[in-house]
């Protein structure tokens, strides 16, 4: 259908559509109007993709010098594959509807099989690709750099984009990295010899471009061809590399002393944090290498590679690795800090010494996009409390909205059980859980739950560590065995493929109708990136708050550095944390409007106002008085009363009008009244 | 551990908000649209059966009822199978009155049929059901049945879960290929085999709600389905044996054995009347049934005649709001009070019917009685 928003000609590729799709659309384009940044909350499977292709595709092509290029920013190769999809579809309709053949390129950059580096992405009109395509200054440099500044950059799924940017800008240091950069500079060594004898010309003429100065990346940045290397800072760019690392013995030379220095730190036997300008003097005081050559060493490696011709850069990873951590830590003295810890926790006989690099500020790593497109869209289904993404990632934003999902029939129903049938207040909390009698408590719901939920059900844990003792206890009380009368039950481990296949026969049981229930964990690969679709997850419980593990220093230093910086507190920001996490989990469930799904939160914490406030609009504005603090039994009462209603015959003619919109009932003067009331401003 | 006593008492199972069932619909649209949902199809269903079809009038339906552990659960009163096996019984009764000519579980006689249900109250659940070995038994003796007779199965479950001895996909391909339709009344949720199972075959598959959408559920199952025009058309020999009782003045007469008694040691031994076998002169005290000796169907003119309005059912009544009706707000049927937001009339003799009438007309009466009463009159 054809729809006009706000004036815009907008081809939408279905006949029905979606209020809150009309709703996210008219939003989207105020942001778009007003060349700002944009964080919107919808719920999944309410067709987010095909609304942000439709309505920028539209704007593109009716003002097409204000935006040039769709950046379309996912997270795994699956769902790179369903936008090129819907992209598709939308391609179909326009050819159909204008009759002419589109001029409209568009790109996919999924798997590394097939990755193009053309040049011809620099006149793509949508790029769609990975995260780390953008924010990760290691590729970013070689794929983004050339994207033109009158683009829209969307984040789908960006409700972990923090974490993403953290983990771009981080570096861990291990021996082993310690040893094959060992490698990889005796490597560099010998092929300088070689070039030496064969063609001193060529490091004479690198020579000579370095006390030159890096000119023309400065250049570059300044007429705004590239989009800014957060690893590279603009002052490097004003300056000659320093002399002590110009020629390129001396700077091998350098890098041997740099690692020497990173071997005898790596030698500790107690814990150490540092902050960068510790770590820097430490390392003038020790083996006199001072702040500047470390800044440039990024620039003199890159540099190096070049003219010495190395066509396998791979290979070089561990020394890239160092040299950027070398650059990183001598350039930013805030936001990052260094724990060198001499064995795990977990295993604390075993020595294996790792130097974490750990950044503590997402927006460094995200600020060259802000600055440089003029319009990001960060989206998700569960972005809640939405004011929190601005103030972690450093950028205002024009416009924040939630919209919810309009619905037929309540095809969610969030239950919180927060005691047991002995009244034992249920809790993952550290100080109960051991106890013999909340474990019990939760093997009973569980069991209960599989009696009476069909086919699939997925419960979720809050750390590995905690599901096993949990199943291991469950199975010597024999809780097991007779939820096994019920449905069969698979286990997430932290092996891959073990996951891979007890999801599939997971999926099995599902079908076959013998029921399964699949324990994963909070945070895991099940959590993430796996969709429960009707049958196979017609139930979700969530056993415990999913916090992350407080104890870990990394975190501990990022959460003192959120207070200092941004003014958010501890509790706060790991409050948040762990209830984006619980709705992801239970968000697995519903995947769509003719989906329907429990979502069983058993932990008593959940009932309170501060965790209950967290949650996505779309699930908590279902979370009434009755279905808090509930007992198993009562529980079970309403869960069966829900999957009876849901049970009833649903056809696509009971959603029209309500929840989904011909094109005549969209234009009504009600409807629209009934629309501008789904977007929620905060 | 202790394992927890079984739950006795009806007052130590879950409490129940039995007034959540009445509750006005204010905060959330559940409550509504799902009856107005359910208020549909029940209209639905009525308008549906009118249209011209042909319909297998001779069944042979097979009833599964599923007797596993979860049919202990008390969510329905006293519990899952004792509810199920009272439905069950009226059911049968429904089933021979709307179809005399048709069978379930292969047998003609419906009190057999209510002996065995009464019988199986005392029954143990225990274990979990197999899909598949039920459907495997069922079609073993389905797949002889003449191709112009329909081949039915109606399973009951109550559990949630299946524990197959072989892949069950393979199952429904052969059924499918055979055309047993499969239908499916799930007593707890909706299931996704299940789904899969009736869309395949044809069936239809429901949840009930409570008992007495369970009762509706069943009585659906009362009406032929139509028959797929691909069955076979043949010609039935039947026999329509006269009741005859020898006049008690007759000396001659002697009280005999029913050929229908010889395989069951209870009831009445012997009887002066019956009827007999126009082929054989076997002599039956019931109709209708498959003559022992010769094979013959042996029916009254009656019940061939109740099967028939399968074939020419009653016009559906128009459905219009009741603003527009002018006059005595009153059904024509039952006398009460329109209230509902739409009523019926009927396309004929214009008389207004509530909505529960409608229903009742169409599926029990299958005649109006207003019509009838106007014809009746001038005589």
């Amino acid at each position: 259908m054809k729809l006009n928003i706000e004036g815009l000609l907008v081809y939408f590729p279905y006949d029905y559509i979606y209020p809150e799709q009309y709703s996210y659309m008219l939003e989207l384009k105020r942001t778009l109007d007003a060349k700002g940044h944009g964080v919107l909350e919808m719920p999944s499977g309410t067709g987010k993709t095909i609304s942000l292709l439709s309505l920028i595709i539209a704007y593109q092509r009716a003002f097409p010098l204000e935006v040039t290029k769709l950046i379309y920013c996912s997270r795994t190769v699956p769902e790179i594959e369903k936008v090129i999809e819907e992209l598709r579809k939308l391609m179909e309709f326009y050819s159909k509807e204008t009759g002419e053949s589109n001029n409209f390129l568009a790109l996919a950059l999924s798997s590394r099989k097939n990755l193009c580096i053309h040049p011809e992405i620099l006149h793509a009109n949508i790029v769609v690709y990975s995260y780390h395509y953008l924010l990760d200054p290691k590729i970013a440099d070689l794929v983004s750099k050339e994207l033109a500044k009158k683009s829209v950059v969307v984040f789908d799924e960006a409700h972990n984009i923090d974490n993403v940017c953290i983990d771009s800008m981080s570096v861990n240091i291990t021996r082993r990295t310690l040893d094959r950069c060992q490698n990889n500079v005796d490597t560099l060594q010998n092929t300088i010899h070689k070039i030496k004898e064969t063609d001193a010309a060529k490091l004479r003429e690198e020579y000579r471009r370095l006390v030159e100065g890096l000119k023309e990346a400065n250049v570059a940045r300044e007429t705004d061809i590239y989009l800014a290397n957060p690893v590279l800072p603009d002052e490097i760019l004003q300056e000659a590399v320093p002399g002590t690392i110009r020629t390129a013995e001396h700077f091998v030379g350098f890098l041997r002393r740099f690692l020497e220095y990173l071997k005898s730190r790596l030698r500790v036997q107690h814990v150490v944090q540092e902050s960068a300008p510790q770590f820097l003097k430490d390392i003038f005081d020790k083996v006199c290498i001072d702040r500047k050559p470390l800044r440039f060493c990024a620039e003199r490696l890159q540099s190096l590679l070049r003219t010495l011709e190395i066509a396998d850069i791979a290979d070089f990873s561990a020394v890239t690795l160092i040299s950027n951590f070398a650059t990183l830590v001598s350039t930013y003295s805030q936001g990052f800090t260094i724990i060198i810890e001499p064995f795990e926790d977990r295993t604390p006989t075993i020595a294996n010494p790792v130097l974490h690099f750990s950044c503590m500020d997402p927006s460094i790593a995200i600020k060259p996009v802000f600055q440089r497109f003029q319009s990001v869209i960060i989206t998700s289904g569960t972005l809640s409390p939405l004011d929190i993404y601005p103030r972690i990632l450093d950028f205002r934003p024009v416009t924040m909205a939630s919209f919810t999902m309009t619905l037929a029939r309540t095809c969610l129903c969030p239950l919180i059980v927060g005691r047991g049938n002995d009244q034992v207040a249920l809790s993952s909390k550290f100080e109960t859980r051991e106890d013999f009698a909340v474990i019990r408590n939760y093997g009973n719901l569980l069991l209960e739950m599989s009696a009476i939920v069909p086919d699939g059900i997925v419960a979720f844990f809050t750390s590995y560590v905690y599901m096993e003792n949990i199943v291991a206890s469950w199975y010597e009380q024999g809780i097991l065995e007779n939820i096994q009368r019920n449905k069969l039950i698979f286990i997430e481990t932290q092996d891959a493929a073990e996951t891979s296949m007890a999801l599939e026969k997971y999926q099995e049981a599902c079908e076959n109708g013998r029921g399964a229930i699949l324990l994963s964990v909070a945070r895991g690969k099940v959590s993430e990136g796996i969709d429960f679709v009707h049958h196979f997850g017609r139930a979700v419980i969530m056993f415990g708050v999913p916090y992350v593990y407080t104890q870990s220093r990394i975190l501990k230093a990022r959460l003192e550095y959120l207070r200092d910086q941004f003014q958010i507190r501890e509790n706060d920001f790991l409050t948040f944390d762990a209830m984006r996490h619980a709705a992801q989990c239970v968000g697995r469930a519903i995947r769509g409007k003719t989906d329907y799904g429990l979502m069983i939160f058993a932990d008593k914490r959940y009932a309170r106002a501060d965790k209950r406030g967290k949650l996505p609009r779309w699930i908590q504005e279902h979370i009434n008085d009755g279905s808090l603090n509930l007992t198993v039994d009562e529980a079970v009462q309403l869960a069966k009363h829900f999957l009876r209603q849901m049970a009833q015959p649903f056809r696509q003619e009971d959603q029209l009008g309500l929840s989904l919109l011909t094109l005549e009932q969209l234009q009504s003067e009600e409807m629209l009244q009934k629309i501008t009331q789904i977007a929620h401003q905060t | 551990m202790d394992e927890e006593p079984e739950r006795a008492k009806r007052w130590e199972g879950g409490y129940e908000r039995t007034w959540e069932v009445l509750k006005e619909d204010e905060s959330g649209s559940l409550k509504a649209t799902v009856e107005e949902i359910l208020f549909q199809s029940k209209r639905k269903r009525v308008i549906e059966s009118h249209e011209q079809v042909r319909l297998g009038m001779m069944r042979h339906l097979y009833v599964v009822i599923d007797c596993s552990r979860s049919m202990e659960d008390q969510d329905l009163k006293p519990n899952r199978l004792t509810s199920t096996l009272k439905l069950m019984e009226a059911f049968v009764d429904e089933y021979f009155d709307q179809n005399p000519i048709s069978q379930v579980c292969l047998h003609r006689n419906p009190k057999k049929h209510i002996a065995a249900l009464k019988k199986a109250v005392d029954t143990v659940c225990v274990g979990e059901p197999s899909l598949y070995n039920s459907l495997n038994q069922a079609l073993q003796s389905l797949k002889h049945m003449p191709g112009h007779t329909s081949r039915e199965i109606l399973i009951i479950l109550s559990s949630l879960t299946t524990c197959d001895p072989a892949n069950i996909y393979e199952l429904i391909k052969t059924l499918k290929s055979l055309k047993v339709r499969v239908s499916v009344i799930g007593l707890s949720a909706e299931v996704r085999v299940c789904t899969v199972l009736t869309r395949e075959t044809g069936g239809l598959y429901h949840v009930i709600l409570d008992e007495s959408h369970f009762k509706e559920l069943l009585m659906m199952h009362v009406k032929p389905p139509p028959a797929s025009s691909s069955s076979e058309c043949s010609l039935i020999r039947m026999g329509f044996p006269q009741h005859t009782v020898a006049a008690l003045t007759d000396q001659d007469a002697k009280p005999s054995f029913s050929m229908s008694h010889l395989d069951s040691s209870s009831g009445p031994g012997l009887s002066l009347g019956g009827y007999f076998c126009p082929q054989c002169h076997a002599k039956y005290t019931e109709l209708p049934v498959e003559c022992k000796v010769c094979g013959l169907t042996l029916v009254s003119a009656p019940h061939l005649a109740r099967s028939f309005h399968h074939l020419f059912p009653l016009q559906a009544f128009v459905e219009s709001p009741l603003e527009e009706l002018q006059g005595d707000r009153y059904c024509q049927a039952c006398q009460g009070e329109l209230k509902d937001k739409s009523i019926f009339t009927c396309t004929s003799c214009h008389s207004v019917f509530c909505v529960e009438c409608d229903v009742f007309i169409h599926d029990t009466l299958h005649c109006c009685p207003c019509c009838i009463h106007s014809q009746v009159t001038p005589l």
